[in-house]
């Protein structure tokens, strides 16, 4: 790797004072399971890597706030599948993080770094944008909060402007009952980065549906109530499957798309 | 350069690391603990698992300097002296052994699934080394190595 | 005590499972210079100008070698042809080919300097697949070699035409195995010092004695100037039997008077090592009885730009293409093309799993034809111990019908199969060693222990274990009272190479009669330091097409049971059975691990595996994130292996080699269990999810 200087902020506000004095030259350290393999393979080139995990907000956490519950940037994977809160209510969530690498990964990769990277295939993005989630983010503006929907713009780039740092994602709990699931498609059964993500939610009031892997970042479509196989052809209608990608071919990941979106909503059903 | 302080192996380590040195390389370059091991250098092999403040990682991404403070067992941990712990005579006396380079990665992620898990089914077996590759294929005979120890005494591995 | 059978201890374990053992990249050396290759982001190109100055700028880099540093004309080498120069010169031939090597203090230095290395190239059009290769006007490879065809090998015997007037049936089909790696999980590590008047190299190497000699011829010392030394390597598959960066290494000590080191990444392994990509044609005769009466296979292997040893791998790879069975006639014509790729070299196998994949399939085709049950074909025409089924050659050495029938019955193959699913059956075969030559070495202590010296190298297989075996058995001590050294030309004897599943026949023999004398001078009485010495040796036969006979065949039969998932094309395997023939297993479990190990890898290039290149002849999934291998998770639900123990083998107490036939038709099978449950036929590898769906798809369409 190229050399860098690493900074490791132990307030919110050094660390939002780093970064917006560093711009462009910062990067946030998080798990690093994305951020070392690319500053190894240096397409990125940061002067300053900036380790937030000792900062109190960010330290791993999820919490139940009335209606809302919190996930601090810090959480990793782990923390994630081994939450009863998480699993009784966002079950998608869960599913989808268990598969995020291996163990190894998962005890360090948490879910905002999941969403930063900004990977069309994130596991954990299309669960999260079927529940509705937000992601908070401090700058020197101070706190504001961005819809997943409105946060990834394409691969590696998010709506987060240079200087701020997300310090958690929120999840609105459901007002009534609903059911979801989670379907990835991958090369074996091993770990591996998955050529098709597919969420699901099925309430009293609507549909949702998301899915990744299929264009240059996750999508939300969001449905009347018995909606689902509509929205499940819209998605396959809209999505556009890169034609060069090593993973999958096009007319595959698109049928891929329709069965696992399909499987999908029938386990929610 | 920069200060780092850590507990290896139950021994304490002060000594002054490049910011953008690995963990792994710090290891096997400053500490000259060479028993974890360097492959695909992009936390898909497992090679060079260590257990990092209780938690096992992929030491390839894990920067030295975010170590500091911290508490690191590698393979050269796992031993009582020259006594070797159960789950390292099973891997032994069960056939898990091959050429031995993924070795200390296996032995890390096993020992940490019984410390999770004490009697893992197979399925748990599985996934909690699903992040270690083993290319000479000795798979079924660290399940087997990794059984034999759960289903013992109970004791610690 | 332990007895020959038992599932002894592995020798070396120890320090496996303790951190303790020390790969090539655990060794460092005092005022050791770490070394960074440059190459070039093509697959061929003329090298310019190269300019250093900005990479000897960085504090810490030493030199920057390229061609121009060598002596002229540059220095070749290969353990074939002298073909591959010790660094690029005028143009590099493959994406990877390294143009240039910077020395630095440390490796931070060297990888920041190899960046800076400016090289001015024209990229020139490269031929990376057979077809282009062969292609009319397609650019040479290599300057002597007109139409890139650098060996064609045949056999033959019976009169072909003749036998093919009493096939009732023939079946016609073109079948691919792709380009693959070993990727064995130590990435190569080199290391070379200045040695007196000489040199030492440092190397995860396979064939010790084999690379000295090629350091000797290449660098123009007497061999008893240079020692490598060769510690056990993590994993090798046939990737680390033969010189890659020694050579240069070696140069570079030289002229700096210092010790150098490099350790490979896992992506530079990819471009330094692989398996050939085959395309093989297959005419296979029977009658309608399902007798077999000819096989006629035409493969073109895809080697890369210098020969490494690939061309012998064509040549005794597809020589036992036709299988064990007898036939009326068989011909194998194969060619080693030559290609702007990396080049590829031994890989468990050798060559024949390219084969066995395209005969078994179409076997398992003539099976479906004449609607003969693919066991019964295979028992049909198998051949039976003493029959000569590749008339010039050793006979037959095992009963493969019983190993053939202990496959099936393991596999409940007459038992009704279970619902949805698919069941296949392949049989592989390859020669053991054509030739020869092992000393050992047997000292026995004041004290009874004893100390066993040989030249192979422990790759995983256990040959310390086994060795230490015999010795203990033949001497009468216990197993813990014997070390055994290896990996060190200037300590051990001469061992001609590790590879060919020979080792515990070969060596095997040697020290079983060193141990031997050091007992018949215990007898006669002899006092002081007890050696014994021993060999083993196959004598090359030059009239014979592979340069002498078999010394044992390594035969395997698998049966597959699994089902596909049709709407994504997912194969789960249920039961994966594996039999091999190996005389007798010295330690059963070390048997197990390598039959099993080897049907593992079976899966990879069965299931997963293959290089992606570009257009332009570059690798586009370089590295572990996606070029996936079998994991703990994508294993046979069951694997049975079994072992055919009868003590017909010319190794001690009756052992065969084994160890690379579990791997052999492991795609057969798996792509006859697919067949069998889904109907499609697929002759292309790997079995991927989406070539699976893909064929279920145009089943469905038709």
């Amino acid at each position: 790797m190229r050399r860098f200087e690493y900074a490791r902020p132990s307030t919110l506000a050094e660390a939002v004072a780093l970064l917006a004095q560093e711009g462009e030259r910062a990067k946030v350290l998080a798990g690093g399971t994305d951020l070392l393999i690319r500053l190894r393979d240096r397409t990125l080139g940061p002067a300053v890597v900036v380790d937030i995990k000792r900062i109190p907000e960010i330290a791993p956490a999820i919490t139940q706030d009335g209606a809302l519950v919190r996930i601090s940037a810090g959480t990793t994977m782990t923390t994630l599948v081994e939450s009863d809160l998480l699993r009784r209510s966002f079950p998608a969530l869960v599913e989808a993080a268990r598969y995020v690498g291996s163990v190894q990964i998962r005890n360090r990769a948490t879910l905002a770094g999941n969403q930063c990277n900004a990977s069309p295939a994130a596991d954990t993005a299309t669960p999260l944008l079927v529940y509705g989630a937000v992601v908070v983010a401090t700058g020197s503006g101070g706190e504001r909060r961005i819809s997943l929907d409105e946060f990834f713009v394409r691969s590696g780039v998010t709506t987060l402007e240079v200087g701020e740092l997300v310090t958690a994602i929120e999840l609105p709990l459901p007002s009534g009952a609903r059911r979801s699931a989670f379907q990835r498609r991958t090369r074996r059964r091993g770990h591996d980065l998955a050529s098709v993500t597919v969420s699901v939610v099925l309430a009293d009031d609507g549909v949702r549906l998301a899915y990744g892997s299929l264009g240059p970042r996750p999508r939300l479509i969001v449905g009347g109530p018995g909606s689902a196989e509509e929205l499940l052809e819209r998605a396959v209608s809209e999505a556009s499957p890169s034609p060069t990608s090593m993973r999958a071919g096009p007319e595959y990941r698109l049928a891929m798309l329709r069965v696992l979106g399909k499987r999908a909503i029938e386990a929610a059903a | 350069m920069t200060e780092i302080t850590l507990r290896v192996n139950d021994e304490m380590r002060s000594y002054s690391v490049e910011p953008h040195h690995t963990l792994l390389e710090s290891l096997r370059d400053d500490l000259a603990l060479t028993g974890t091991k360097e492959c695909c250098l992009v936390g898909e092999c497992g090679a060079c698992t260590v257990r990092l403040n209780g938690v096992i990682v992929d030491s390839c991404l894990v920067l030295a300097v975010e170590a500091d403070g911290g508490e690191v067992t590698t393979v050269e941990g796992l031993a009582w002296g020259d006594q070797l712990s159960a789950l390292q005579e099973a891997f032994l006396t069960r056939g898990a052994v091959q050429c031995g380079f993924c070795i200390p990665g296996q032995l890390m992620a096993a020992d940490d699934l019984l410390r999770r898990v004490s009697h893992p089914a197979h399925d748990e077996i599985e996934e909690g080394l699903a992040g270690n590759l083993c290319r000479c294929g000795c798979y079924y005979q660290i399940f087997d190595a990794v059984e034999s120890v759960a289903v013992g005494s109970g004791e610690q591995p | 005590m332990t007895q020959i059978g038992d599932p002894a201890p592995r020798g070396g374990g120890r320090g496996r499972v303790n951190g303790e053992q020390r790969y090539v990249a655990d060794i460092h050396l005092p005022n050791e210079l770490h070394v960074k290759l440059v190459t070039l982001p093509c697959a061929r190109g003329r090298i310019g100008d190269i300019d250093s100055s900005a990479a000897l700028a960085i504090p810490g880099v030493v030199a920057v070698y390229s061609a121009t540093d060598l002596p002229h004309p540059m220095p070749r080498f290969g353990p074939q042809f002298t073909d591959r120069p010790v660094i690029a010169t005028g143009e590099t031939k493959f994406h990877g080919d390294p143009v240039a090597a910077v020395a630095a203090e440390s490796l931070d230095a060297a990888e920041e300097a190899a960046r800076l290395v400016k090289v001015e190239f024209e990229e020139l059009q490269a031929v990376v697949t057979v077809a282009a290769a062969r292609a009319e006007g397609a650019p040479r490879v290599q300057d002597g070699v007109a139409g890139n065809v650098l060996r064609e090998h045949k056999v033959a015997w019976g009169d072909l035409d003749a036998a093919a007037k009493h096939a009732e049936l023939t079946v016609e089909n073109t079948y691919r195995f792709p380009m693959v790696t070993q990727f064995a999980i130590e990435p190569h590590a080199f290391m070379a010092a200045p040695d007196g008047d000489g040199v030492t190299v440092w190397t995860s190497i396979q064939h010790p004695y084999w690379l000295q000699r090629l350091l000797a011829q290449t660098l123009k010392l007497p061999l008893a100037r240079v020692r490598v030394i060769a510690p056990d390597p993590g994993g090798a598959f046939g990737g680390k039997q033969h010189a890659k960066y020694e050579p240069l290494l070696a140069f570079m000590a030289l002229k700096l008077q210092r010790p150098v080191r490099l350790v490979l990444t896992l992506e530079e392994t990819f471009q330094a090592v692989r398996r050939t990509e085959t395309e093989v044609r297959v005419r296979t005769g029977l009658t309608r009885a399902g007798k077999l009466v000819f096989q006629d296979v035409d493969a073109d292997y895809l080697i890369g730009a210098y020969a490494d040893i690939a061309d012998r791998v064509v040549g005794k790879g597809s020589y036992i293409a036709c299988g064990p069975y007898n036939y009326e006639a068989g011909r194998v014509t194969a060619r080693s093309v030559l290609s702007h790729t990396v080049p590829s070299t031994a890989f468990r196998g050798f060559g024949n799993p390219q084969v066995n994949w395209a005969v078994e399939s179409n076997l398992t085709e003539a099976a479906a034809q004449i609607g003969l049950d693919p066991v019964e074909l295979r028992l049909k025409n198998l051949a039976k111990k003493g029959d000569p089924f590749i008339p010039f050659d050793t006979p037959c050495d095992g009963d493969w019908v019983e190993a053939t029938k202990r496959a099936a019955e393991l596999a409940g193959w007459d038992k009704p199969k279970p619902e949805g699913r698919g069941r296949g059956f392949a049989l592989g075969i390859k020669s053991g060693p054509t030739t020869g030559l092992s000393y050992s070495k047997v000292r026995l202590h004041a004290d009874g222990s004893a100390i066993v010296y040989c030249g192979t190298q422990d790759i995983g297989q256990g040959a310390r274990t086994i060795f230490a075996q015999i010795a203990a058995h033949e001497l009468g001590i216990p197993l813990e009272r014997v070390s055994v050294v290896m990996g060190d030309t200037g300590i051990v004897p001469y061992d001609q190479q590790t590879s060919a599943s020979r080792s515990t026949v070969l060596m095997g023999n040697a020290v079983l009669a060193a141990s031997r004398q050091v007992r018949e001078k215990l007898a006669a009485g002899e006092s002081g330091e007890i050696v014994g010495v021993g060999d083993a040796k196959k004598e090359p036969d030059p009239d014979h097409p592979l340069g002498g006979s078999a010394a044992f065949f390594e035969f395997n039969a698998t049966a597959v049971e699994l089902s596909v998932d049709e709407e994504t094309g997912d194969i789960t395997i249920h039961r994966h059975v594996t039999v091999s023939d190996v005389g007798k297993a010295i330690n059963r479990l070390q048997v197990q691990m390598q039959d099993e190990g080897a049907a593992i890898m079976g899966l990879g290039h069965t299931l997963m595996e293959r290089y992606i290149w570009d257009d332009a002849g570059r690798i586009r999934n370089l590295g572990a994130i996606d070029y996936r291998i079998p994991t703990s998770m994508d294993l046979p639900e069951v694997m049975v292996s079994d072992m055919i123990e009868n003590g017909d083998g010319p190794g001690p107490y009756g052992a065969k080699g084994m160890s690379e036939g579990a791997l052999l038709p492991v795609s057969a099978a798996v792509a006859a269990a697919v067949r069998d449950a889904t109907g499609v036929v697929i002759r292309d590898l790997p079995l991927s999810p989406e070539r699976v769906w893909t064929a279920l798809q145009q089943r469905d369409r038709s």
